[in-house]
C-alpha cells in the first residue's frame, strides 16, 4: 500500500511541477509589462485642464492589460466637467495572448502643451497631434502618413515651433501652425527626454550618455557633454546654467553657452525627473527617494529631503513651495524657505505623471487612472474622477 | 506573499539581473551575447543535476518494455502492480524521483533567468523604472543601462518568426531524442501529440514574447540536445543503433540487462524473503509460481553491491 501511495505521490508531484512551471511562466509575464501604459500629466490653460489618459484594453492569460489607445480630454479645471475628448489611436495588428505588444500603443508620457488656440501632444504611437482647444478638432498630425518610432518625452513649444525627441534618435522641429517639418537632427541613440529651449538654444539628453545643445533655429550642434549614464530627464535652464541628472547617479551643472562642467553632485540612484529652481536653490528629485536641495552656483548640498519612495513625477513650484509626488502616491510640499517637507495628501496610488498646478489647485493623475484636484495649501481633496 | 516576493527578488532576481547587466557590459554591450553566455553558464552549473535527470529518464525509458509487461500481467491487481513496479525500479537501480528531483531544484533557477531577461530588456519606461529597484549599487550596472536591444537582425524586445521556428525545431528534436517507443497504441498517440504540441506551443509563445527569451530557449535546447547526444546518441531521432552507453549509463544498462535475462517477470523473480507483507501479498494474488525467496539472482545482487575497483572504502579483513 505504501508503494502505491509513493507512485501516486510522484504522479501528483509531477503534475504540481508542471503547474508550477506554467504558473510561474505566467507570473513572469505579469511581473514585466510589455505594453506601455503611459503617464501623462495635465496642463491648465484659461480654466481648462487638458489631459491625455490611456485607454486600457484587457490582455489575455492574466497578463498585464495592454494600453492600445489614448485620448486627449478637455475638462473644467474647477470641477472636472468634461468639455470634449478626442481619441488618439495606435496602430493595430494581430497579436497573441495579450502578453505581447501586438500593436503600437498610443500611450502618452509627456504632458500636453498649449500655445494660442492649439494643444499639442506626442504619443508612443509615433505621432504628434495639434488639436483645437475649443472644439477638440484635429488641426494637423505629424507625420501625415505612417508614424515615427515611439515618442516617450513630451513636446516643447518655443519660437512658433514644436520640438520633440524620438526613439529613432532624432530631434524634430515642426512649424506649430502647420505641422511642417522645419528640421531634424540625428543624435547618437534613442531619445526619451523632453527638450528644453532657452533663447535660441535647445537642450536635450540622449541614451548615448550625452547632453546636446542645438540651435533651435536650424538644429546645428553647438556643443555636447558626455556623462557616464543615459539621460532621460529634461534639462533645467536657470541663470545661464543647464542642470541635468543622469542614470550614472550624478546631477550636473553645465555652462549653458559652452557646455563646460560647473559642478556635479553624486546621489545614490537614477535621476529621471526634471529639477526646479527657486531663489538660488535647485531641487532635484531622485530614484533614491530624496529631493536634493543644491546651491545653484556651487552644487553644495543644502538639504536632502527623504520622501521614502522613488520620485519619477515632475514636481511643480508654487509660491515658494516645491510640490512633489512619490511613486507610492504621497504628495509633499517642501518649503523653499527652510527645506522642510509637509505631507499634503496620500492618494495611495502610483504617480508617474508630471504634476500641474493652477489657481491654487494641484492636479495629480495616478497610474490607476484617477485624476485628483487637491487644494494646494491644505491638500484637501476638492474633487476626483476616474478618466479612462 | 509580499515577503516571499521580496525573498525571491533578493536571492534569485537581483543576482541574475545584475549578472546579466555586468555580462552585457563586458561582452561589448551586446545583450544577445550576454543572454547566450549566461544561459550556457547556468546550464553548466546545473550540468550535474541535469545529467542525473537525463540519465534517470533514459534508464526509465529502457525499463518501459518491462513495465508494460508488468502492467499487462497485473492489470487487475493494482496493488501488486505498484509493488512490482517499485521492486523493478529498485532492483534496476532506477528511481522515479531521480527524474523529478533535479527538475524541481532547477526550476526556480530557470524561472529566475526567464524573469530576469524579461526585466532587463526594459523597453518601456515602466519596465525601466521597475528595473531600477533590482540594481546593485555597482557603478558598472548604472552606466550600462539601458541596454541596446539589437542583436544580429533581431530586435530583442519583439518577436521574430525565424527564432520561433528555431525554438519549435530544436524543442522537437530534443523531445524526439528522448521519446520512448511506446508499445501501447494509446500511449503512442499521446506521445506523438506531446511531441508536436509542445514545440508548436513554444513557437507560438516565441512569436508573442520578446526574442531575447527565444534566444534563451534556443540556447537551452541546443545545450540539452548536445548533452542528450553525449549520453545516448540520437535516441529516437534516428533508427540506427543507439550510442554505446558510458559510465553511469552503462551501470544502469547492465542492471536492466540483468533484469531482462529472466524469462518472466513478477513475483517469481523479485520477491525478497525478508518482507512479510510481500509474502502475504503473493498468496493473495494466487500466484502459483515457485518462490525463489531471494529476489534477483546472486549474480545481480553481486553486480549491485560490487564496489568499484580501487575506490572501495571498505577495509579489507585480515
Amino acid at each position: 500500500m505504501r508503494i502505491r501511495n509513493n507512485t501516486v505521490v510522484i504522479g501528483k508531484v509531477s503534475l504540481l511541477v508542471v503547474l508550477l512551471l506554467v504558473g510561474l511562466t505566467v507570473l513572469g509575464c505579469i511581473g514585466t509589462k510589455t505594453s506601455p501604459e503611459g503617464g501623462s500629466g495635465g496642463v491648465v490653460a484659461d480654466g481648462t485642464l487638458f489631459l491625455a489618459p490611456s485607454v486600457k484594453q484587457a490582455g489575455g492569460f492574466g497578463c498585464t492589460p495592454a494600453a492600445v489607445d489614448s485620448k486627449l480630454v478637455a475638462l473644467s479645471a474647477a470641477n472636472g466637467t468634461r468639455f470634449w475628448e478626442i481619441p488618439l489611436e495606435g496602430k493595430r495588428s494581430s497579436g497573441g495572448f495579450g502578453c505581447s505588444q501586438s500593436s503600437t500603443p498610443a500611450a502618452i508620457y509627456g504632458s500636453p502643451a498649449v500655445a494660442g488656440s492649439l494643444v499639442y501632444v506626442g504619443g508612443y504611437n509615433g505621432k504628434i497631434y495639434a488639436i483645437n482647444i475649443d472644439s477638440g478638432a484635429v488641426r494637423w498630425v505629424y507625420p501625415r502618413e505612417g508614424s515615427l518610432e515611439p515618442i516617450v518625452g513630451g513636446v516643447t513649444l518655443a519660437l512658433d515651433r514644436v520640438y520633440f525627441g524620438d526613439a529613432d534618435g532624432k530631434v524634430y522641429a515642426l512649424d506649430a501652425e502647420t505641422g511642417d517639418k522645419q528640421w531634424e537632427v540625428p543624435l547618437g541613440d534613442k531619445i526619451w527626454a523632453t527638450p528644453a529651449v532657452s533663447g535660441e538654444t535647445l537642450y536635450i539628453g540622449c541614451f548615448d550618455k550625452k547632453l546636446y545643445a542645438l540651435s533651435a533655429i536650424d538644429g546645428t550642434k553647438q556643443w555636447e557633454y558626455l556623462v557616464e549614464g543615459a539621460i532621460v530627464s529634461t534639462p533645467l535652464v536657470y541663470n545661464d546654467t543647464v542642470y541635468i541628472g543622469s542614470f550614472d547617479r550624478n546631477f550636473y551643472a553645465l555652462d549653458a553657452a559652452s557646455g563646460h562642467l560647473k559642478w556635479q553632485f553624486p546621489a545614490e540612484k537614477w535621476f529621471w525627473t526634471k529639477a526646479v529652481a527657486y531663489n538660488g536653490t535647485i531641487y532635484a528629485g531622485c530614484f533614491d527617494g530624496k529631493v536634493y536641495a543644491l546651491g545653484a552656483e556651487n552644487g553644495q548640498e543644502l538639504a536632502a529631503v527623504d520622501l521614502g519612495s522613488v520620485i519619477y513625477s515632475w514636481p511643480v513650484l508654487v509660491d515658494g513651495r516645491v510640490i512633489v509626488a512619490t511613486e507610492k502616491g504621497e504628495i509633499y510640499a517642501i518649503d523653499a524657505a527652510n527645506n522642510q517637507e509637509t505631507l499634503l495628501a496620500d492618494i495611495g496610488e502610483a504617480v508617474y505623471a508630471p504634476l500641474c498646478a493652477g489657481d491654487g489647485v494641484i492636479y495629480i493623475y495616478s497610474q490607476e487612472q484617477n485624476l485628483y484636484a487637491l487644494n494646494i495649501d491644505s491638500g484637501a481633496n476638492l474633487w476626483n474622477l476616474t478618466i479612462k | 506573499m509580499e515577503f516571499i516576493g521580496e525573498i525571491w527578488n533578493l536571492i534569485a532576481m537581483q543576482p541574475m539581473i545584475n549578472t546579466l547587466i555586468v555580462l552585457t557590459s563586458y561582452l561589448f554591450n551586446n545583450f544577445g551575447v550576454a543572454i547566450i553566455v549566461l544561459t550556457l553558464a547556468v546550464n553548466g552549473v546545473m550540468f550535474p543535476l541535469t545529467m542525473k535527470q537525463v540519465r534517470a529518464s533514459k534508464a526509465m525509458q529502457d525499463l518501459q518494455p518491462k513495465i508494460a509487461e508488468l502492467q499487462k500481467k497485473y492489470a487487475k491487481e493494482k496493488d501488486k502492480l505498484a509493488r512490482e513496479q517499485m521492486r523493478l525500479f529498485k532492483e534496476s537501480g532506477v528511481s522515479p524521483a531521480g527524474c523529478l528531483l533535479p527538475l524541481v531544484v532547477q526550476m526556480p533557477i530557470w524561472i529566475a533567468l526567464f524573469q530576469s531577461i524579461m526585466r532587463v530588456l526594459a523597453v518601456i519606461p515602466e519596465n525601466l523604472v521597475g528595473l531600477s529597484g533590482f540594481l546593485y549599487s555597482w557603478p558598472i550596472v548604472y552606466t550600462t543601462l539601458p541596454l541596446e536591444n539589437h542583436f544580429l537582425w533581431l530586435n530583442l524586445a519583439t518577436g521574430d518568426i525565424f527564432l520561433a521556428l528555431l525554438v519549435g525545431g530544436t524543442m522537437w528534436v530534443q523531445q524526439k531524442m528522448v521519446m520512448a517507443p511506446a508499445t501501447d497504441p494509446g500511449k503512442q498517440s499521446q506521445s506523438t501529440m506531446m511531441l508536436w504540441m509542445m514545440p508548436i506551443m513554444f513557437a507560438w509563445l516565441t512569436m508573442t514574447f520578446p526574442s531575447g527569451l527565444a534566444i534563451f530557449w534556443v540556447t537551452s535546447n541546443v545545450f540539452r540536445i548536445g548533452m542528450q547526444y553525449f549520453i545516448g546518441g540520437w535516441g529516437g531521432l534516428v533508427k540506427s543503433e543507439p550510442k554505446k552507453p558510458a559510465g553511469r549509463d552503462k551501470k544502469y544498462k547492465e542492471r536492466i540487462a540483468q533484469v531482462e535475462e529472466f524469462p518472466s517477470l513478477g513475483a517469481d523473480i523479485v520477491v525478497p524473503s525478508s518482507t512479510q507483507e510481500e509474502g502475504s501479498s503473493d498468496e493473495e494474488s494466487g500466484d502459483k509460481r515457485p518462490d525463489h525467496g531471494g529476489g534477483y539472482t546472486k549474480s545481480l545482487r553481486a553486480t549491485r553491491r560490487q564496489p568499484r575497483k580501487g575506490r572501495s572504502h571498505r577495509r579489507k579483513r585480515g
